[in-house]
């Protein structure tokens, strides 16, 4: 019974609608608790001001005057939480495999690692210009009826669906 | 209870969920996109759904929140350029098969190309801190 449960939560890949409850929760309990929006891109931005030599950036003083913000914790969470995932599931470790890319694109790792930071540059600079990302706008800001995230989500599901087609059209021959 | 623990919880929470639900899976997004899987779009809909509710809930309870605050909601502006942002965040989450948060779970994962994305991000950000400098509208 307990072995079943166990594998259940921790082995087995949950179904969407566990998922989509508790990340869906979270937008009213940090308000709750906190009064504060979910959003994770922002914190990107502590990350920029602790690895990168940008505080003399306007943006940066006036954004991130508290370098070591709650923002960063919520980021460490996030990294705490998929380890904790990874190891309970028996999956613990490095690994080179990605999916469909790793399987499907013959391409090194040099070209690999190229593409993944082009992708993630994409992400960052794209967030901050549209003001945030999945958590921020999709989910906290659609949960709000803001009409801005609705327009910026449509955006990110256009973007998205332009380039995942264009990549598998092209690296991937077209195959799913 | 102290804001940074809470938050680190609620991240735990939240990166151990993405990464349980397949969030994280770069098969699972690049589906979502070319329209052959579709649990990101059930989680990502049923979460916009459970927050709306409990939003409301929150908001018709009219109590102040925990610290005795009334609920304060940001909204987010859209700039001149925002849109075309999201476009480029869009194409990016295409690319990467993450986004800012599923990133980090991946990085818990132990995959390494995550990190590539990973340290992305952080550069898109910096350029992002060099572009404002000098173009404040965006």
């Amino acid at each position: 019974m307990i072995a079943i449960l166990y594998e259940r939560i921790f082995v087995d890949p949950w179904p969407f609608w566990a998922g989509g409850i508790i990340i869906g929760l979270l937008v009213p309990l940090l308000y709750y608790f906190y009064n504060t929006a979910l959003g994770v891109s922002t914190g990107y931005g502590n990350l920029v001001k602790i690895f990168l030599p940008a505080r003399h950036l306007q943006w940066i003083k006036t954004k991130y005057s508290e370098t070591w913000s709650w923002r960063v914790y919520f980021i460490g969470g996030i990294i705490l939480g998929g380890f904790i995932s990874s190891a309970l599931s028996g999956n613990l470790g490095f690994t080179a495999e990605m999916g469909r890319f790793t399987a499907l694109v013959g391409w090194g790792a040099f070209a690999g690692a190229v593409y993944f930071f082009t992708g993630g540059l994409l992400l960052g600079l794209g967030a901050r210009i549209a003001g945030g990302c999945t958590s921020g706008h999709s989910i906290h800001g659609i949960s709000n009826l803001h009409l801005s995230s609705i327009l910026a989500t449509i955006m990110f599901l256009i973007g998205g669906i332009i380039s995942a087609n264009l990549i598998r059209i092209t690296l991937m021959g077209g195959a799913w | 209870m102290n804001k940074k623990l809470g938050f680190l919880g609620f991240g735990t929470l939240f990166g151990f969920t993405l990464s349980r639900v397949g969030a994280s899976d770069f098969d699972l997004i690049m589906g979502m996109f070319v329209g052959r899987d579709y649990t990101l779009v059930g989680v990502i809909g049923l979460a916009i759904i459970v927050g709306a509710i409990g939003m409301q809930l929150l908001k018709r309870s009219q109590r102040p929140v925990k610290n005795g605050e009334p609920l304060k909601i940001s909204e987010k502006k859209l700039g001149p350029w925002s849109l075309l942002g999201a476009g480029l965040f869009g194409i990016g989450w295409g690319l990467s098969g993450a986004c800012p948060g599923t990133v980090l779970a991946q990085l818990g994962e132990g995959k390494i190309f995550g990190f590539f994305t990973f340290f992305g991000m952080i550069f898109g950000t910096y350029i992002y801190a060099r572009l404002k400098e000098k173009h404040p509208s965006l």
